[in-house]
C-alpha cells in the first residue's frame, strides 16, 4: 500500500520539480530580454547635478532635482534601526526575497485575484524605484525580485541600504534620508532623535497621507508604528519607546505651504523647458539667475492675505466660491525685469498661475489704450471736451449699444482728463467709435498686449480678456514714456563651471514719442490723485504715482494697475469660477477697494525709504490749467480749474 | 517486479531526502536566489540599459551635451567678435545682434583712422559713460531700420543707448578702409601716384578742413610704426558715390605694405590734381599744425 503512494509522490514531486524548473527558465528567456543591466556602483543614482534658481539678491530659491546622497555613516543608526524594523524586518537575513512575506503576500493576491499586498524586501523596493514603472503587475513584480536577487550577489547589505535611504521618497518633495532630515527637522539625517527617526521611517509607505505637515497626528500613529516595530525586533527597548514618545518632536517650518516664490519659478522653469527642453533644465546642472526680487514677491503675497482676508470676511458667498484669488506682477520700468510673480494666494493649495494663465476681463484699467489711440489719432490733448450724455450706438447687425456709467449719471460736457479721472464709460465708448476698434487694438498691441481682443465697440470698456503680466508690462511702457520693454525673467544662466550659457540684453523700443505719453500719463496721475483710484493717496500712499482701476460687469473682476518711476504694478483679485463678488449688503465689490488696497500695501514695503522720484518732463510740454467743463484755459486762481500736461503746439482756447 | 518496487521505494524516500536537504539549503542558505543572482550577474554586461536609472543618466549626457553645444556656439560668437579688426568692420559685420567688450570698442575706436567713429559717438561722451566705472561691454542690435548701440553695465543694464539710422552703413561703406598691398594693385595710375615728400607740401596749401578729411591724424601712423611711402589719387569717380573719389596713402607695416583708401570729393581731388599740374609745391606755405594739435575736438 506504501509503495504505489511513495511512488506516486516520487513522481508528483519530480513532476513539479521539472514543471518549476521549466517554468523558471521559460519565464526567464521571456523577461530577460527588457531585464536592465545594472550600473557598476550604486552611487551612480545620485550622480546627476541640480539645478539651482536664484533670485536678483543672490538667495537660492529654488533646486531642481536636488540629492543629497550621504555615506551610510552620516546618517542616525536609529532610523536605520526604524526603516529596517518598519520596511524589511529580515532585511540582514535575506538575500533579496523574504520567503515568508512573499508567500503571505502570494496568498492574498490569488485570492484577491491582483497584486494587493507587496511583500517586497528593501532591496525590491530598491530595484522598483531604480529601474521600474510603479505600475502593479505581476510581468513587472517578476522582473523587480530578479534584479533585486542580482542586487544581491553583487552588492554588499550595507550599499543596498544606503542607496535606499539616500533615493527612497519622503514627501514634501524630499528624496532621500538627508534631505527628509532638512526639509522635517531642519537638521542633517546623523542627528536625528529616536521619535523622529520613526517618524521619518514611516513616510516612505505613505509619503503624502503621513505627512507631518499635513497631517500631523497619522504620523505620529507611524512613528509609534515603528517604535513599536522596533521594539518587538528588538532594536529598542519599552523604555527607550516611551522616552521618545514623550520627547517633542520638533518639527522644522513647512516650506511648501508658504513659499510665495514658487509661482514664479514654476513658471521660469515651464519657460526655460520650451526654449531648451526638458533634459537641459532638470538634468543640466546649471545655475540660474532670476529677476525675482525675493523679499518684494514675500511683500507681495503677505499684502494679497492680509487684504484678502478681511475681504473674505465681507463677502456674501465666499464659502460657495471662494476664497479670493489674487494675481500681482511688478516690472522693473528702465528694463522690464519681472521682480514679483504672485499667480495666487498660495501655491500649496492651487498652482494655477494666474499671474500669467488667466485672461481675465481688465474692465475699465484697458481705457487709457483709448485715451492714448484718440489724442495720437485724432489729435485730441487731455482738454479736449466729450459730452456725457446717453447714447444709443447703432451696430449693423447687431442690437444697438447703449453704454452706461458705473453710477448711471452723466457729466455733460467734461475734458478727456477728468473723465479717465472719473472713468466715464460714455466717453470712452465715443472714443472708440471715433478711432475704430482696430486703430485701439493696434495701439495696445504696440503696448505688448499679445491676448486676442475683440474688434468691437465693447472694448472700449475692457470686454476682451488679458494677463496681469501684460497689463503690468504695458502700464511699465507708460512710466517709461513710450519706452517698451519685454517682461524678462532670466538674467542669465551659468554652467556647472560658471560658463554662462545665456544672458538677456535689454533691448527698450521707443513705441510712442515721450510727448505723446506724458499727457497720458500726467492723466493717470490724476486717476491717483482724484479720480477712481484716490484711495491709494487716502491709505497714506505719498510716492510721485500714475494708474487706473478696473472693475467688469457684474464685479467678476476687479484690477488696479498703477506705476511709480521704477515699478509697474498689476494687481487682480476675483473669483476663480467669474462669480460676483458682492459683500453681505449686496455692494459689489469695485478696483478701488478689491485690488488698490493690496497695490498700496505692497508698494509701501517696497518703496519703504525710498527717495520720492517725481516723472521726468520730456521737452516739448507744457502744463496749463483748464475749464474741466469748457477746456477753455482757467481764469487765473480758478479753483475749478484742472491741470493738463499738453504738447506746446496744442492750442489752447483762452478764457471766453 | 519486486525488486523495482522496492527500488522505486527507495529511490522515492530518497529523492524525498534530498528534496527536503534542498528546502533546508534553500531556506537557511539561500541557494536559488544566490544561483540566480550570481547568474544574473554574469549576464549583467550583455543585457540593455533600460529603467529610470540609465533614463535619467541618459538625460543628464543629452543636458550636458547641450550645455557643451551651446558654449561652443558662443565661443564662436566670442571669437567672431574678438577678430574683428575695425570700427568698420564692427558695424558691416552687423547682422542681427552683437557684444564686444568695453577694451575691445575702444581700441577699435581710437583705432579708426578718421572722423567718422566720432560721429557715433564723441570721445567726450565715451569719458561720461565711462565715469561710474561700471561701463563694461558694448551691445550692438541691428533691427533692420536702425541699429542701436547700448553701452552695458556688468548686469546688462544700459548706461546710454544710441539710435543711429540704418543708412549709417551706407555710410561706413563709403568711408576710409583699409587694403592689403600696394597702390598699383588697387588700380591707381601710376602717373597719380606721387612719393610722401612731394605730396605732403601740397597737403599743407589745403585749408585745415580739407586736410582732416583727406589725411588721418599722423598719430594714427607714428603711433602704430607704419610708415607712409606714397600717396595717389584715383582718376575714376568712387561707385558707391560719383560725387567722390578715393584718396589713397601706402604705408609699410612691419610685415607688409598696406593702404588706406579715404573717399574724397571730386573737387578736393580735381583741386590737388590741377596743383600738381602747375608744380608749385615748393611755394605752399600751409602747415597741418592747427588741424592736429586737438586731435579729437569735434568740428560739428
Amino acid at each position: 500500500m506504501t509503495r504505489p503512494l511513495v511512488e506516486k509522490l516520487f513522481f508528483a514531486a519530480l513532476g513539479i520539480f521539472l514543471l518549476a524548473v521549466f517554468a523558471c527558465i521559460g519565464v526567464y528567456l521571456v523577461l530577460s530580454r527588457d531585464l536592465p543591466q545594472l550600473p557598476d556602483t550604486l552611487e551612480k543614482i545620485n550622480l546627476s547635478l541640480p539645478t539651482e534658481i536664484y533670485s536678483v539678491d543672490g538667495e537660492r530659491v529654488a533646486v531642481l532635482g536636488e540629492r543629497r546622497p550621504v555615506p551610510i555613516e552620516d546618517i542616525s543608526p536609529d532610523f536605520l534601526k526604524a526603516i529596517i524594523a518598519v520596511e524589511d524586518a529580515s532585511f540582514y537575513r535575506h538575500k533579496g526575497v523574504d520567503h515568508l512575506a512573499l508567500f503571505r503576500a502570494m496568498f492574498r493576491n490569488l485570492r484577491e485575484k491582483r497584486i494587493a499586498q507587496g511583500g517586497s524586501t528593501i532591496t525590491q523596493q530598491l530595484s522598483k524605484n531604480l529601474f521600474f514603472s510603479f505600475e502593479r503587475n505581476w510581468v513587472r513584480k517578476i522582473k523587480e525580485l530578479l534584479i533585486a536577487l542580482q542586487m544581491e550577489a553583487t552588492f554588499t547589505k550595507q550599499r543596498i541600504l544606503e542607496a535606499y535611504c539616500n533615493q527612497v521618497y519622503f514627501g514634501n518633495g524630499a528624496y532621500g534620508v538627508e534631505d527628509a532630515s532638512r526639509v522635517y527637522f531642519a537638521k542633517r539625517a546623523k542627528d536625528l532623535t529616536l521619535l523622529q527617526a520613526a517618524l521619518l521611517s514611516g513616510l516612505p509607505n505613505s509619503p503624502n497621507n503621513a505627512n507631518p505637515f499635513t497631517n500631523y497626528d497619522r504620523a505620529v500613529r507611524r512613528a509609534d508604528y515603528a517604535l513599536d516595530r522596533m521594539v518587538k525586533a528588538g532594536a529598542i527597548t519599552p523604555r527607550q519607546k516611551e522616552d521618545a514618545l514623550a520627547s517633542s518632536l520638533e518639527l522644522a517650518d513647512s516650506r511648501g505651504e508658504s513659499d510665495p516664490n514658487l509661482y514664479f519659478i514654476d513658471y521660469v522653469v515651464g519657460l526655460l523647458e520650451e526654449d531648451y527642453g526638458k533634459d537641459f533644465v532638470h538634468f543640466g546642472g546649471t545655475k540660474i539667475f532670476t529677476t525675482l526680487d525675493a523679499r518684494l514677491q514675500k511683500f507681495a503675497m503677505k499684502a494679497a492675505e492680509n487684504h484678502l482676508e478681511d475681504l473674505d470676511k465681507k463677502m456674501r458667498e465666499a464659502d460657495a466660491h471662494g476664497p479670493l484669488q489674487v494675481a500681482l506682477v511688478a516690472i522693473e520700468n528702465r528694463n522690464g525685469a519681472v521682480r514679483v510673480l504672485l499667480g495666487g494666494r498660495n501655491y500649496s493649495r492651487s498652482q494655477f498661475n494666474r499671474a500669467v494663465s488667466s485672461n481675465r476681463l481688465p474692465g475699465s484699467s484697458f481705457k487709457p489704450f483709448v485715451y492714448l489711440t484718440a489724442m495720437e489719432t485724432l489729435g485730441y490733448s487731455p482738454a479736449t471736451v466729450v459730452k456725457d450724455e446717453p447714447i444709443t450706438i447703432d451696430i449693423p447687425g447687431s442690437s444697438p449699444w447703449e453704454p452706461q456709467n458705473f453710477e448711471d449719471e452723466f457729466a455733460g460736457d467734461i475734458v478727456l482728463k477728468k473723465a479717465l479721472m472719473r472713468s466715464i464709460n460714455v466717453v470712452s465708448a465715443k472714443l472708440v467709435q471715433a478711432t475704430t476698434p482696430a486703430r485701439v487694438i493696434e495701439t495696445a498691441r504696440q503696448f505688448g498686449i499679445t491676448s486676442p481682443l475683440g474688434n468691437h465697440l465693447s472694448l472700449a470698456l475692457g470686454t476682451s480678456g488679458v494677463s496681469p503680466l501684460e497689463m503690468a508690462a504695458a502700464y511699465s511702457a507708460i512710466a517709461n514714456l513710450g519706452v517698451y520693454n519685454k517682461p524678462y525673467f532670466v538674467q542669465w544662466i551659468e554652467d556647472y563651471n560658471g560658463n554662462r550659457l545665456y544672458e538677456h540684453f535689454y533691448l527698450g523700443i521707443q513705441r510712442f514719442p515721450q510727448k505723446s505719453v506724458y499727457p497720458l500719463l500726467d492723466m493717470m496721475k490724476g486717476v491717483v490723485e482724484g479720480g477712481t483710484g484716490s484711495v491709494v493717496r487716502k491709505m497714506g500712499f505719498e510716492h510721485p504715482a500714475g494708474g487706473k482701476t478696473g472693475t467688469t460687469n457684474d464685479f467678476k473682476d476687479t484690477w488696479f494697475d498703477g506705476f511709480t518711476k521704477d515699478l509697474a504694478v498689476s494687481v487682480w483679485v476675483g473669483y476663480d469660477d467669474n462669480h460676483p463678488m458682492r459683500d453681505t449688503s449686496r455692494h459689489g465689490l469695485t478696483g478701488s477697494a478689491g485690488a488698490a488696497p493690496i497695490w498700496v500695501n505692497f508698494m509701501q514695503k517696497a518703496l519703504e525709504g525710498k527717495n520720492k522720484i517725481n516723472f521726468p518732463v520730456p521737452a516739448g510740454i507744457k502744463f496749463e490749467k483748464v475749464d474741466p467743463q469748457t477746456g477753455h484755459l482757467a481764469e487765473g486762481g480758478s479753483p475749478e480749474g484742472v491741470e493738463v500736461a499738453v504738447k506746446e503746439e496744442t492750442q489752447l482756447r483762452p478764457p471766453p | 517486479m519486486r525488486i523495482l518496487g522496492v527500488r522505486f521505494y527507495w529511490n522515492g524516500v530518497l529523492f524525498l531526502l534530498l528534496f527536503a536537504v534542498a528546502v533546508a539549503l534553500e531556506l537557511y542558505g539561500h541557494v536559488i536566489e544566490r544561483g540566480i543572482g550570481h547568474y544574473l550577474k554574469w549576464q549583467n554586461p550583455h543585457r540593455q540599459q533600460l529603467g529610470r536609472v540609465w533614463d535619467k543618466e541618459r538625460k543628464s549626457v543629452l543636458a550636458q551635451s547641450k550645455v557643451q553645444t551651446i558654449l561652443s556656439s558662443l565661443d564662436l560668437k566670442e571669437q567672431s567678435s574678438e577678430s574683428i579688426e575695425s570700427f568698420r568692420a564692427l558695424f558691416e559685420t552687423l547682422h542681427s545682434s552683437l557684444v564686444v567688450s568695453r577694451e575691445k570698442f575702444l581700441r577699435l575706436y581710437f583705432d579708426y583712422p578718421g572722423q567718422w567713429s566720432h560721429r557715433i559717438v564723441s570721445p567726450f561722451e565715451l569719458m561720461e559713460i565711462d565715469a561710474n566705472q561700471s561701463w563694461r561691454r558694448v551691445l550692438l542690435n541691428n533691427s533692420g531700420s536702425a541699429i542701436a548701440v547700448s553701452f552695458i553695465d556688468g548686469s546688462n543694464n544700459p548706461i546710454k543707448e544710441i539710435s543711429l539710422p540704418a543708412s549709417i552703413l551706407f555710410e561706413v561703406q563709403s568711408t576710409r578702409t583699409i587694403k592689403r598691398g600696394r597702390l598699383e594693385e588697387a588700380n591707381f595710375k601710376e602717373d597719380l601716384i606721387f612719393p610722401i615728400k612731394e605730396f605732403l607740401p601740397l597737403l599743407r596749401t589745403l585749408d585745415p578742413a580739407t586736410q582732416k578729411a583727406l589725411f588721418p591724424d599722423p598719430k594714427w601712423f607714428l603711433e602704430k610704426n607704419y610708415h607712409v611711402t606714397r600717396l595717389g589719387v584715383m582718376s575714376e569717380s568712387f561707385e558707391a558715390n560719383p560725387q567722390t573719389t578715393l584718396f589713397g596713402i601706402e604705408y609699410e607695416t612691419d610685415f607688409h605694405t598696406d593702404i588706406l583708401l579715404i573717399p574724397v570729393p571730386l573737387e578736393v581731388a580735381n583741386n590737388l590734381l590741377s596743383q600738381i599740374e602747375k608744380n608749385d609745391l615748393d611755394n605752399s606755405q600751409g602747415s597741418f599744425k592747427d588741424v592736429y594739435e586737438e586731435p579729437y575736438a569735434e568740428k560739428n
